[in-house]
């Protein structure tokens, strides 16, 4: 049973996602300790500096999507099946920082597909709230799991039909935000999937910085912080950071 | 008590608090693990629940974190990794506890 990483990632005109994806490899290479794909296009590839035993995989993104005015490539996720190697892949964005080993058990379960549905905010120290207007539960796209088999095949077939409707299934479910959002996808697929009923979930929330919290530092071991006047840092604590305006070297 | 004095002694309970709220999380975080396929958490309550399961039964079963039923087979050594992770994670939680004592937090 092969079991692995699989991550995307895009560089775009203002964002250079391939110095993100380089932090992010150096920790999973150390805590997960797992074998990792990296779908990316030859252009970011050209960017990124050597970081050992890496497989690729080389896809155009889809375009179009933007977020805040910029360009944001994240359409591509519901290929996620299809481009995985591994029998288990665990698929994280690149800005999720696993300082721990938490997420590699989860690998070791049953679970056909795993998701989460609540993120903490680390900058204000509770659950963050997505301000819910639409008619189903947020989940959070950042980080799942899935095993190669009829259940997770039927729940991305669900997603690539959800992908291909979305302004449907927006204003079927009251979601406002008009952008195409992998976590209102999945949650979308997972529960027209499951008929309409409850799915299993990872038992844990994703520790997140929000996008108004600017980061000072960033080490192997964890993160510092800058929200407003407030200074915050962790260590040993996975991290999914929201703004991109940091550096990552 | 100045107001200036007073505005430190807010923000520094404020940020203590929510480093205490972060490491809290943390510890709740780690004490899921996985075992025979499972997901379970090392909290008092499934501490609890499979050391009074135990007194009876050499197997029985009880509900992972997704409310699937899982056979225990083995209660000893299913309950020695919960005692464990709990008390790594509290361990943890109790070292940062002290260092927010010395801040005086």
């Amino acid at each position: 049973m092969t079991k692995g990483v699989l991550l995307f990632c895009f560089d775009t005109a203002d964002v250079q996602y391939h110095s993100i994806l380089e932090r992010c490899v150096r920790l999973i290479k150390k805590n997960l300790q797992l074998e990792i794909t990296v779908v990316t296009d030859f252009n970011t590839y050209s960017r990124m500096s050597p970081m050992g035993f890496i497989n690729y995989k080389f896809i155009e993104p889809e375009r179009g999507n933007t977020k805040m005015g910029k360009e944001w490539n994240n359409v591509d996720r519901h290929m996620a099946y299809e481009l995985s190697p591994y029998d288990i892949t665990l698929v994280m964005d690149i800005d999720y920082f696993p300082f721990t080993d938490n997420l590699r058990q989860f690998l070791d379960t049953d679970h056909d597909f795993l998701i989460s549905k609540q993120a903490h905010d680390l900058s204000r120290g509770t659950i963050m709230d997505q301000g819910r207007w639409s008619m189903i539960d947020m989940v959070w796209a950042t980080v799942f799991i899935f095993r190669k088999g009829r259940k997770a095949k039927r729940i991305f077939d669900t997603l690539k039909y959800v992908k291909r409707y979305y302004p449907y299934f927006m204003d079927l479910y009251r979601i406002y935000d008009r952008r195409f959002r992998n976590d209102y996808a999945f949650a979308i697929a997972l529960e027209q999937a499951n008929g309409f009923t409850s799915y299993d979930t990872l038992p844990a929330q994703l520790p997140t910085l929000p996008p108004d919290c600017r980061i000072l530092k960033i080490t192997d071991q964890g993160i510092v912080w800058r929200n407003n006047n407030q200074i915050g840092q962790t260590e040993n604590q996975d991290v999914h950071v929201l703004n991109k305006e940091t550096d990552y070297a | 008590m100045d107001i200036s004095e007073l505005k430190r002694q807010s923000d520094l309970s404020y940020d203590t608090a929510i480093a205490k709220r972060n490491a809290l999380e943390r510890a709740h975080s780690r004490q899921v693990f996985a075992y025979n396929g499972h997901l379970f958490r090392a909290d008092p309550q499934t501490i609890c629940l499979i050391s009074t399961l135990k007194k009876t039964n050499d197997t029985f079963f009880v509900l992972d974190t997704n409310s699937n039923p899982v056979e225990i087979t083995d209660p000893e050594d299913f309950l020695e990794l919960l005692i464990a992770r709990n008390q790594e994670t509290l361990n943890a939680y109790h070292q940062m506890s002290k260092t927010f004592e010395k801040r005086g937090g």
